[in-house]
């Protein structure tokens, strides 16, 4: 839109007016807005008693998991897009021959460093499968940096800890078509 | 005797001073966190044990943590005057408290041998210049904030010092001005005297003088150097100002005499313009007194001064600091000629006031409340009339305002 | 009083080898200055052993600790380098002179002297010496004009004046001045006002003295802002007119 534009409307602002030049009216605005929120509802969450509740979890970037399909054998096929997307570089795959018919390749290792991750979520935006997925987990700690390291194991097991709470973004769609359907 | 007594009030003045800047900044951090809609420090409180006490314990933890953190010397200050600027700047700020009463006086039949008067809840009683003791020892603090600034040798912290200086200057002429309104009225410099003077009368100065009060608040703010004048160390513009480059202890001190500074503030604030000890109908007006009413003084002053202080921190959060041009247009050219109208008028109600009140048959007080509102309108209606317009860019709401099919985006959900 | 012309002279003497090695000059290095420090202690120990007592134990060691003070004060804003750390020394003999009112009973004295002088025109001192010249290179800092003549001027005017106020100052017109201070001091403590009395005296028996000096300061107000504009107009810099050709003799050699 060019500021010549017909459908833009200039407005004036208006100057104050005799009070707002003594200051008195703006002045009393703000202690009166201070003043409400002084005695107001409190916000803050205290958190190791109270544990914050994410309003919405399909949206948070926390931890990763990988999915596992219905017959609980992970989802990933080992195309390395997530790795590649990835602006940190911190997820590693070794692929390897497939062990079920219905794909070419599955991961024979899958590692993410979760202290290099920046919680991007690019890795979940590439994966043609859905098999990569962040969580709302959001207090991640550990006591060394190998324990940060997570393999597949554990990322599988972060999908087992926190499918209930959390269905897969996919939960209900049915699995694509395989190759062996195929034309 | 004389001696001992000044010792055991020095000792109470800066342990009560020290204990109430630590308590006070856990106060600050409350209130920011209020007003922010947050709880604030909650979880310290006994030491080894686990007993919360409402974060009680936190000026502890904090004092701990700045005596115990490593006292860093950047390798290109100029040594000597790094040590000195917080010195300065802190036993500046301590010196004040040797005229401010805390109180009145204790009950006579309370002394030591060969004491002639009842004890005053002031250090150094009887210092016939007290107010301009105020303002002398104020101006040494502003050496603190120079010499740290430049010591630092650090751009930013230079320009805070600057800042500071000339804003601790400009303003000390309104303060002035505002206070010899009521030296006027009073007839003394002694704070003992002004607040005694009040008390009789049962009239507090801000009833009677709006327009010297406004004056000196104003310029209390600036002088204290709290928002919305906190222009020397503005952290988004200059780090830190003059403290960028303290750490430990030194900070410590830094930080706790603009604290006191603060405090000094309010106390004046309270002594000149809202009655010192005095409350109608609980401390009497005398200056023979019982325990009680010397309790009842001690605690009716603090009390306002606590007010007075929680009003600071409550604009803290209220307004936006202003500009530094803003800050001197303000002190030389709005606040100022309002000094100096003040007292003009003010010389001359000393003058023929009483006269005329008796020529009309009213009191003298009411007479003076009079004039001095009349006076606070006319100015208040002078400044509008001469201040240039100012657009209102406050947000706002209203058909002219929103343009049609936006309407839905901008209310909050 | 004091005691003898032979101790005094010798003082003097001292304390004029003391200032000639102690102001700035390129001739002098470190061990010319520490000799300076040396000889000025001894004039200072010299003057002080003649000095008469001063009231108490309390007020005489309060007069005696502040004017050291002052004086090395005065001796530092001369002879230092650094026109930074001068204006602080400086600051420090008037906080002294503030300090002897004081002792003398002379509330008011003192307490203006800090809040006019230490507190407003040195601060913007200061700020005229931070801003203009951070690192106080000019060689009108590090060498003083004329050195020799002006130590041994001043201090045999010490020397004279010293002589000339100890004779007058007998014992008990000394024990006299002690005594009005404490007076001073303690009708104030009891509540009297020589505050009062001191407002008395400027604006009535030397009304025309303030009123002449409150006029020549408004006049010269007036002269500032008439040539602050009148160079502003001619499209002048004051700061530019103002500046001296830099000669920068460290950075040549």
């Amino acid at each position: 839109m060019k500021p010549d534009d017909p459908r833009v409307r200039w407005i004036d602002e208006p100057e104050l007016g005799p009070l707002g030049r003594v200051y008195v009216p703006l002045a009393t605005e703000g202690l009166a807005t201070t003043l409400r929120h002084l005695f107001g509802r409190k916000k803050t969450v205290q958190s190791p008693e109270e544990r914050y509740v994410s309003p919405a979890p399909l949206i948070y970037r926390g931890v990763h998991r990988l999915n596992r399909d219905s017959q609980g054998r992970v989802k990933c096929v080992a195309c390395f897009l997530c790795a590649t997307a990835c602006p940190a570089h911190c997820i590693d795959i070794v692929a390897a021959e497939s062990p079920w018919p219905d794909r070419d390749k599955y991961p024979e290792s899958f590692t993410i460093d979760e202290l290099r991750c920046i919680y991007c979520g690019m890795c979940e935006e590439a994966c043609p499968v859905d098999a990569i997925e962040l969580t709302s987990l959001y207090d991640l700690s550990g006591k060394s940096r190998e324990e940060m390291i997570f393999d597949k194991e554990k990322l599988l097991a972060v999908y087992d800890m926190t499918k209930d709470a959390e269905p897969m973004r996919t939960a209900g769609v049915p699995e694509p078509r395989r190759k062996e359907d195929g034309p | 005797m004389f001696l001992l007594e000044t010792l055991i009030k020095t000792a109470l003045v800066i342990a009560g001073l020290m204990t109430a800047a630590a308590y006070l900044v856990l106060l600050e951090r409350w209130m920011a966190a209020w007003i922010q809609d947050r709880l604030g420090p909650n979880r310290v409180g006994i030491p080894l044990t686990r007993i919360r006490l409402f974060g009680l314990g936190q000026p502890l933890a904090d004092g701990v943590k700045f005596f115990f953190k490593e006292e860093f010397t950047p390798s290109h200050v100029d040594k000597l005057l790094y040590f000195l600027g917080p010195a300065v700047m802190f036993t500046a700020a301590v010196a004040i408290f040797a005229v401010v009463p805390f109180g009145s006086v204790l009950p006579s039949e309370f002394g030591l041998e060969g004491m002639s008067r009842p004890i005053e809840l002031v250090v150094a009683p009887g210092v016939d210049v007290a107010v301009l003791y105020v303002f002398a020892a104020g101006s040494i603090a502003v050496y603190g904030a120079l010499l740290s600034g430049w010591a630092s040798n650090n751009k930013y912290s230079m320009y805070g010092g600057l800042r500071g200086a000339a804003q601790l200057i400009s303003y000390e002429l309104p303060l002035g001005l505002g206070l010899v309104g009521v030296v006027l009225a009073s007839g003394s410099l002694r704070l003992d005297v002004i607040i005694a003077q009040q008390a009789q009368s049962g009239a507090w100065n801000v009833a009677l003088q709006p327009l010297g009060f406004l004056v000196f608040f104003v310029a209390g703010f600036a002088e204290s150097g709290r928002l919305p004048f906190d222009l020397p160390e503005t952290e988004q513009e200059l780090v830190g100002g003059y403290h960028t480059e303290y750490s430990g202890v030194k900070l410590l001190l830094i930080l706790v005499s603009e604290f006191l500074h603060m405090i000094v503030a309010s106390f004046l604030i309270v002594i000149l313009f809202f009655g010192g000890w005095h409350l109608w109908g609980v401390t009497g007006s005398g200056q023979e007194v019982t325990w009680p009413i010397a309790l009842a003084r001690v605690v009716v002053l603090l009390g306002k001064v606590l007010l007075t202080i929680l009003f600071f921190m409550l604009a803290r959060w209220s307004w936006p600091r202003f500009r530094f041009d803003q800050l001197m247009a303000l002190a030389w050219k709005v606040i100022l000629p309002l000094g100096m109208v003040n007292l003009v008028v003010l010389v001359v109600w000393v003058e023929y006031g009483a006269k005329m009140a008796a020529a009309l048959g009213i009191s003298n007080i009411a007479a003076m409340a009079a004039f001095g509102w009349g006076v606070f309108a006319a100015s208040a209606a002078v400044v509008v009339w001469l201040v240039p317009g100012e657009p209102d860019n406050r947000p706002r709401r209203g058909p002219a305002w929103q343009l049609g099919p936006t309407d839905e985006e901008e209310t909050p959900q | 009083m004091i005691g003898s012309i032979e101790v005094v002279s010798i003082a003097t003497v001292a304390g004029a080898i003391a200032l000639g090695l102690l102001v700035p000059s390129p001739r002098h290095g470190a061990r010319a200055r520490a000799l300076g420090v040396v000889a000025g202690a001894a004039s200072l120990g010299l003057f002080g052993s003649q000095l008469p007592g001063w009231g108490g134990w309390l007020a005489g060691g309060v007069v005696s600790v502040v004017s050291v003070v002052t004086l090395v004060a005065a001796v530092g804003t001369i002879s230092s380098r650094n026109p930074i750390h001068a204006a602080l020394w400086f600051g420090l003999v008037l906080l002294g002179t503030a300090g002897l009112f004081l002792v003398a009973g002379a509330q008011f004295l003192a307490v203006a002297t800090v809040s006019v002088y230490a507190g407003a025109i040195l601060v913007t001192f200061l700020f005229v010496l931070m801003l203009a010249q951070p690192e106080g290179r000019a060689p009108y800092d590090r060498a003083s004009t004329e050195p020799l003549v002006a130590s041994a001027a001043g201090a045999v005017m010490v020397g004279i004046l010293s002589v000339a106020l100890g004779s007058a100052l007998s014992g008990p017109a000394v024990e006299a001045m002690a005594a009005r201070g404490a007076a001073a001091r303690a009708e104030a403590i009891d509540g009297g006002s020589p505050l009062v009395h001191f407002g008395r005296e400027l604006f009535g028996r030397h009304l025309i003295a303030v009123e002449v000096a409150g006029v020549l300061l408004f006049v010269a107000l007036v002269g500032a802002v008439a040539i602050a504009a009148h160079v502003r107009e001619r499209g002048g810099n004051l700061e530019v007119a103002d500046r001296e050709p830099q000669m920068n003799t460290d950075e040549h050699r």
